[in-house]
């Protein structure tokens, strides 16, 4: 254990940019739940009716939690959000632990500390009182915006100390996957894959008679029942997983060489495929794996929005408030909602078309685009390569996403068109996806080190303006710098191609125009 | 093959700034084709910038830029197909495997040779079938050399190809540029490791601070440096300490060592055979010690 407080102290600096960003993200979610729900369902009467539409809801009920939870407003904040902010809270503490484990071992970093006078368990011990620490500070800020929001204090101290709970299940769960695998990325796979089974098993649990939620920790959060029945004793259950899994990775971790694992990395081939041969091979084995995981994620994501449409019309009879929020109004209430949700989803695939053309600035810091552009490939090749693989790779993403709405919502209602109509609205909003991803593009063309931070204000600028432009009152030149204002919201809107067209052009004169500042730029800094 | 002239690498006055920082300040290089040319300088004197202004990755602010007989910079593309590069900081893909990554770059150069591939993999003792990411440094830095090798450029760009290598692998990669020049290639190899120059460059040039400090033949620049002699004489030595260029004598009757001015050289011999000489050593001045000449007094600086 020796030197770990100083590694404690070193981490809490380096983490202390980008920890408050999750804590943020953490409380956001929790703080508009709780307003939201208050705000919606405000007497008893509209809580009864919610119980009715959405306890019998599968769809609803596997997406978020038990529907024992709607028994109280507190509980039905906890039914909707605490699933979702499960999964932020333990992606936090996959990378708190991740980073300051295998990461560093992984880089030689870890080798500098190692050979000073520090214990052998000292760095993961370090990094797991770092995330406990962030853990404990989400469990005060949730209980604060809950208590601060205006529900009960011991409902909101079990709700803050079940979340966090969630937190250290997942920190000790990294612990142990930074031990098995040899690099941070496998171990970030095997962790990812354990929250997803968690969200899985407990979806399969509410939906059934709740035995397999007892098999995942956000099952054990939520069964606390928080604000309606208060159980202290899920807690418990998380205590000793906590305990078995950190015991097991201090076991593993005396075992085992510095540097390695106990799963050997596989070897690959000892040649490069056919496919491997040109630029645009190489980006799209770079990217291959982010679009699959993208298209599925969009797929999913779609497919549990169009799961609910066809159950939004009774709902919003039950609810008539919501259809303030619907461009339709009462009137075309699922059409509405769809183009609603498929904008929504536009604007999360709008970042993977970003993360891609961003890839080429990434290629160029890291040193990697060197070799690439010291060889026969023009700087015109080696930046379309890249280019190629963003816009295909969004076009693709878009329409997996059309495709998951609008076969889950055909399949509601027995309609094998909606899936086709679907992915015609999704590929409707490709022209302003790439716009947004040739502004990234622009940005390393001419302002590379600021194109990271251009790019991504341009995706939060898009995203603020499509989905709060009437809450916020945000005025209507604002509004018109965003390519999603110009795209015709389908189904409800007819698709038309001038705008469609207008956008495209526009997409394509900004990357020309990157590119103009790339091929007279010097490269790699 | 070769341009007329005769040489692969021409650069006179070349400057450049990284914002405020200027890292080349007037250097000049001269190539000549089928030599292996020493480019030597401590870290920081500017080698990585000129070699990136030679792929044309970077521009240069001011000065000619020759390189087998075009633009770095406007002929991109065509002069890199006659040319192979190892980067000093060798980055791969972590997830591609080192044999992958070979043939990739060999593709895009416009083909390798698989034969010589696979003979230079077994040299290297490097499997290709492991991903990138479980390489060390030196493997990374063999994977781009086994690249580079596999090709039948003409001209090797090579920046301090070897400060990852085990001695061992030292030698297999002087084998590989001897190789090379018998084959009437070019190579640049920037280096700080003086015994690596000695052993395989024909030529060398000394930058410092971004600009060229020394260049010529080893023979040339011995000339520049002192020899370390000890004789023995028959008759006493007397007057020693006079001499011009003669620098760091011990002198014991009959017994004398010490260091002179190569260019004295002659006339200290004369004054020597006169009292019957004995039995001489000469050692012949190093890399190193001139090295040390032209940094000995930037260490001061520094400090
Ligand atoms: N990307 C960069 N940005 C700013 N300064 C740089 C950059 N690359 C190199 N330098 C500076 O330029 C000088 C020359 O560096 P370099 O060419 O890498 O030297 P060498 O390869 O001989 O070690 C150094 O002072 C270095 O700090
Ligand atoms: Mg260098």
């Amino acid at each position: 254990m020796n030197g770990a407080g100083h590694l404690l102290r070193f981490m809490l600096r380096r983490e202390r940019f980008g920890l408050p960003w999750w804590l943020l993200g953490a409380t956001v979610l929790v703080l508009v739940q709780s307003t939201q729900s208050q705000n919606l369902y405000d007497t008893p009467e509209d809580l009864a009716k919610l119980r009715e539409s959405l306890g019998g809801n599968t769809a609803v009920v596997a997406m978020s939690g038990p529907t024992r939870l709607l028994e109280s407003i507190g509980g039905e904040v906890l039914f909707e959000i605490f699933a979702f902010v499960s999964i932020v809270v333990a992606l936090m503490n996959m990378f708190l632990v991740g980073r300051h484990t295998r990461a560093d071992e992984e880089s030689g970093r870890a080798e500098l500390v190692r050979s000073a006078r520090v214990g052998r368990r000292a760095t993961l011990t370090a990094a797991l009182t770092l995330a406990g620490l962030a853990n404990l500070a989400v469990g005060v800020l949730v209980f604060a915006v809950t208590v601060g929001t205006g529900l009960p204090v011991a409902g909101s101290v079990l709700f803050g100390a079940a979340l966090a709970g969630v937190g250290c299940v997942f920190a000790a769960a990294t612990a142990v996957a930074v031990q098995v695998f040899e690099n941070a990325r496998a171990a970030y796979g095997a962790v990812a894959l354990v929250l997803g089974a968690a969200y899985v098993l407990r979806a399969a649990g509410d939906v059934g008679d709740g035995t397999l939620s007892w098999l995942s920790p956000i099952g054990w959060g939520q069964r606390t029942f928080a604000y309606v029945d208060n159980r202290w004793w899920p807690l418990l259950v998380m205590a000793a997983a906590i305990g078995a899994a950190v015991a097991v990775a201090m076991a593993m971790l005396g075992r085992r060489d510095f540097g390695a694992g106990l799963v050997r990395p596989r070897l690959g081939r000892a040649t490069a495929s056919a496919a491997l041969g040109s630029p645009l091979g190489l980006a799209w084995r770079l990217q291959r794996g982010s679009l699959i995981g993208w298209a599925a994620g969009l797929f999913l994501l779609g497919a549990a929005y169009g799961s609910i449409g066809d159950s939004i019309e009774q709902y919003v009879a039950d609810n008539p408030e919501v259809a303030e929020f619907l461009p339709g109004g009462a009137a075309d209430i699922v059409d509405g909602y769809l183009g609603l949700t498929a904008m929504t989803l536009a604007l999360i695939g709008t970042a993977f078309g970003v993360i891609a053309a961003l890839r080429a600035r990434g290629e160029e810091t890291s040193g990697r685009a060197e070799p690439v552009l010291a060889t026969a490939t023009s700087r015109a090749a080696w930046l379309a390569s890249h280019l190629v693989v963003a816009a295909a790779g969004s076009a693709l993403v878009l329409a997996a996403a059309g495709f998951g709405e609008g076969l889950a919502y055909g399949l509601t209602v027995s309609d094998a068109g909606q899936a086709p109509r679907m992915v015609g609205v999704a590929l409707g909003y490709l022209p302003s996806v790439l716009l947004v991803t040739a502004v990234a593009v622009l940005a390393i063309g001419w302002l590379p080190r600021a194109a990271t931070a251009l790019a991504w204000t341009m995706v939060g600028y898009c995203a603020v303006v499509a989905l709060f432009a009437d809450s916020f009152e945000i005025p209507g030149w604002l509004q018109r710098g965003s390519p999603f204002a110009h795209t015709p919201q389908a189904p409800l809107e007819a698709l038309t191609a001038t705008p469609l067209v207008i956008l495209a052009v526009l997409a394509a004169a900004l990357a020309a125009g990157g590119y103009a500042g790339l091929r007279r730029r010097d490269l790699g800094y | 093959m070769h341009a007329d002239n005769g040489a692969a690498i021409e650069i006179a006055g070349l400057t450049k700034s990284y914002g405020r920082a200027k890292a080349l300040d007037g250097l000049d290089l001269t190539v000549t084709s089928g030599q292996v040319h020493g480019f030597l300088g401590p870290n920081g004197s500017g080698k990585t910038t000129t070699i990136r202004v030679l792929l044309g990755l970077l521009r240069a602010d001011a000065g000619a830029v020759r390189m087998l007989g075009g633009d770095p910079w406007r002929d991109a593309v065509a002069l890199h197909r006659r040319l192979a590069y190892v980067p000093g900081d060798v980055n791969l893909w972590p997830n591609i495997t080192g044999g992958e990554v070979i043939d990739l770059l060999g593709r895009m150069r416009g083909g390798l040779d698989r034969r010589r591939r696979d003979e230079l993999l077994e040299r290297f003792d490097l499997d290709p079938r492991k991903k990138s990411r479980t390489y060390s440094k030196g493997n990374r830095q063999k994977v781009a050399l086994v690249a580079a090798l596999a090709s039948d450029a003409e001209l090797l760009l090579l920046d301090e190809p070897t400060s990852g290598l085990d001695p061992l692998m030292e030698a297999q990669f002087q084998q590989c540029v001897q190789q090379v020049k018998r084959e009437g290639r070019t190579v640049l190899l920037s280096s700080h490791i003086l015994a690596e120059v000695e052993a395989l460059c024909d030529r060398v040039s000394i930058i410092r601070l971004g600009r060229t400090v020394e260049s010529g033949t080893l023979t040339e620049l011995r000339h520049l440096t002192r020899t370390s002699i000890a004789v023995e004489t028959a008759q006493r030595l007397d007057g020693m300490d006079g001499l011009p260029g003669v620098h760091d004598l011990v002198l014991e009757d009959h017994h004398a060592r010490f260091d002179v001015e190569t260019a004295q050289l002659d006339a200290v011999m004369r004054r020597l055979a006169p009292l019957g000489v004995r039995s001489l050593t000469s050692t012949p001045p190093t890399l190193e010690e001139l090295f040390l000449r032209h940094y000995g007094d930037e260490q001061a600086v520094a400090r």
